[in-house]
């Protein structure tokens, strides 16, 4: 008889182990919610177990967190291939075929997906301080995640992408650049038919926050984590008052990603430096704009 | 429970033989150590586990170190020898990778009549007090800070010119004592204190070490096969240190999370080479390449390196990712 709920992942459970099966979260833990609505992820044991299918992923460290899966003989997980920490010797990996491999190629997306299938372990971890974030996904459920930031995903979990279409273009003599903030491409993870887990990791704490419909709200763009598909992007460029235009180091703007509810939205603290060269925008995709003063 | 003769690390019923120097274990039955007893608990012994000590005429209250194998005074919060917490368990994962311990800020460590003080946890310090006599070496970059009269030299190496050649630094430093000196490195990461007993040799991925007492032998060790060299992640040499016939200490930085793990002999493990930390030298090394094809786009290569005990192998959670396109 379910007695607990996990409050990251809705898991229910009988509440008598130390961490939600599905995700990891500690039972007896406390939300974290901020006062302008951000809710920290869950506290996690060290070594807290979650399972997937017949198999079973253990997360190990604080730092830097390892996630050390134990392949049941039917279940396998696909990666970029250098997330890979280790693995045991009879874990055999293959290649896993994607599709629009020019478009990737030229997006500098990973071209190689690589696979691995049990019976046995193999384990994975990024190369930035920051947490793992489990994210079970039930049948019907999908995410989109910033490129180069997924981890890894069960099997059972389709894995796709799509153009962000958020991007700005400045001109440099005769020769323009196209700049994307978040990247010119998305991963979304479906899980269509069993339930999934994602694992993402993030550079930094990560935060989440839950928009109400037509609810809106500014992040920097190298921040986000993930979203619901359910919630929409556009850019936004704020002028500040009282500056000089000309100082083209920093262009006299902030860019922002402006996201719509309804849905989740999960930002990083430790984010990558933007790109922008302070240039003249001369042309953008869909934003809107403030001018202060 | 058993214990291994020479290095005294404990075992469980079913092991036969040592991980880190092959010798066959002895049962500890002499040792009053409950079957299935929390190890961290106050163990009472009635009859020595070290070979050489002196016979015991009264039973005493040693804790034993989980993490170095040390025994501690009857109520010690953290191991003299290596500064593991003594009133926490072991985190060893299901598949047998054993945490590093977590050292709590301001730990005090034992070498020779020196101290070692770790300070902080994210990037943590390693703040030496060098008694009369006691020296620890280092590669210069690493310095914190200093007292302004703790005498520094530095140690004659040989093959400088390959070392120079190989990246390795060129020039390692030494401090003397009396006076104090301080470590760290430049990313967020653990210590790992492994004081080293007499005839122990370790080898080090190279720039990893933070310090180590005088007391340990410096060296490096090519790395045999041109695979090895160009894709092990480790460039042409590793540190190698090897202890004589005293104890002493080295101190290693890991970034991130470090995990190790005991390999039998004849077990093998693969593992991501920017991930390599040290390993016993009784560990062999080698690369092996992996091809990830994706047709018209011909794909890429992984390359990962075969360890094969026995011995021990330690890993860092935030490797360094060598490209191997």
């Amino acid at each position: 008889m379910p007695t607990h709920t996990c409050s990251w992942c809705g898991h229910k459970s009988d509440g008598t182990t130390v961490s939600c099966p599905a995700c990891g979260a500690t039972i007896d833990a406390r939300n974290v919610v901020t006062e302008s609505g951000w809710s920290e992820l869950p506290g996690r044991k060290d070594m807290a177990k979650l399972q997937f299918g017949d198999s079973f992923c253990q997360i190990e460290g604080n730092y830097v967190p390892v996630a050390d899966m134990n392949l049941a003989g039917q279940d396998w997980v696909y990666f970029a291939h250098h997330v890979l920490l280790w693995k045991d010797p009879q874990v055999n990996i293959t290649t896993m075929g994607l599709k629009g491999a020019w478009k990737r190629l030229l997006a500098g997306m990973p071209l190689v997906m690589t696979q691995a299938a049990g019976p046995g372990h193999i384990a994975f971890s990024r190369d930035a301080p920051g947490e793992m974030i489990a994210l079970p996904l039930q049948p019907g459920q999908a995410v989109d995640v910033r490129e180069h930031l997924f981890l890894v995903a069960t099997g059972n979990v389709t894995y796709d992408w799509f153009q962000s279409n958020i991007w700005f273009t400045t001109r440099n003599g005769n020769e323009t650049e196209t700049h994307y903030p978040i990247g010119m491409f998305m991963d979304r993870f479906y899980a269509p038919n069993a339930p999934g887990l994602l694992l993402l990791h993030s550079a930094g704490n990560a935060f989440v926050r839950s928009l109400q419909p037509n609810q809106t709200i500014l992040v920097k763009p190298t921040s986000l984590l993930f979203k619901d598909p359910s919630v929409q992007m556009q850019l936004h460029i704020e002028r500040p008052a009282g500056t000089w235009s000309s100082w083209r180091s920093w262009g006299n703007r902030y860019l922002w990603l402006r996201l719509y509810g309804p849905g989740r939205v999960a930002v990083q603290s430790a984010y990558t430096h933007m790109e922008d060269n302070g240039r003249n925008i001369t042309g953008h995709s869909g934003a809107t704009e403030q001018r202060w003063g | 429970m058993k214990h291994c003769p020479k290095c005294n690390r404990p075992y469980d019923d079913q092991e036969t033989f040592c991980g880190i120097d092959g010798a066959k274990l002895a049962s500890d039955a002499a040792a009053a150590a409950a079957p299935g007893a929390p190890p961290n608990t106050p163990i009472k012994t009635d009859a020595p586990r070290v070979a050489n000590a002196p016979a015991a005429a009264e039973p005493f209250e040693r804790i034993v170190c989980e993490w170095c194998t040390a025994q501690n005074q009857k109520g010690a919060l953290s191991c003299r020898s290596c500064g593991a917490p003594l009133d926490v368990r072991n985190l060893v994962s299901e598949s047998g990778w054993r945490e590093a311990p977590r050292i709590r800020d301001m730990t005090e460590i034992h070498f020779g009549i020196s101290t070692c003080q770790v300070e902080g946890e994210i990037v943590p310090v390693a703040e030496i007090n060098l008694g009369q006599g006691d020296a620890v070496f280092f590669e210069h970059h690493v310095m914190l800070w200093k007292d302004d009269d703790t005498p520094m030299s530095v140690m004659p190496l040989q093959g400088g010119v390959k070392r120079a050649l190989a990246g390795m630094p060129f020039i390692i430093s030494i401090a003397h004592g009396p006076g104090r000196i301080a470590f760290s490195r430049d990313a967020t990461g653990e210590l790992v204190v492994l004081p080293l007993h007499p005839g122990m040799e370790l080898d080090v991925r190279e720039h990893a070490f933070l310090l180590c007492s005088h007391q340990i032998n410096y060296s490096y060790l090519r790395i045999k096969g041109l695979r090895n060299i160009l894709f092990g992640g480790q460039g042409m040499f590793m540190d190698r240190f090897v202890t004589s016939n005293e104890p002493g200490l080295l101190l290693l930085h890991g970034y991130g999370d470090v995990f190790e793990r005991v390999l039998r002999p004849g077990e093998s493990l693969i593992i991501e080479p920017g991930a390599f930390l040290y390993k016993d030298s009784t560990v062999t090394m080698n690369v092996e390449s992996q091809k990830l094809t994706t047709g018209f786009f011909g794909g890429t290569g992984m390359n990962l390196a075969r360890m094969t005990g026995p011995g021990r192998v330690g890993i860092q959670s935030m490797y360094v990712h060598h490209t191997t396109d």
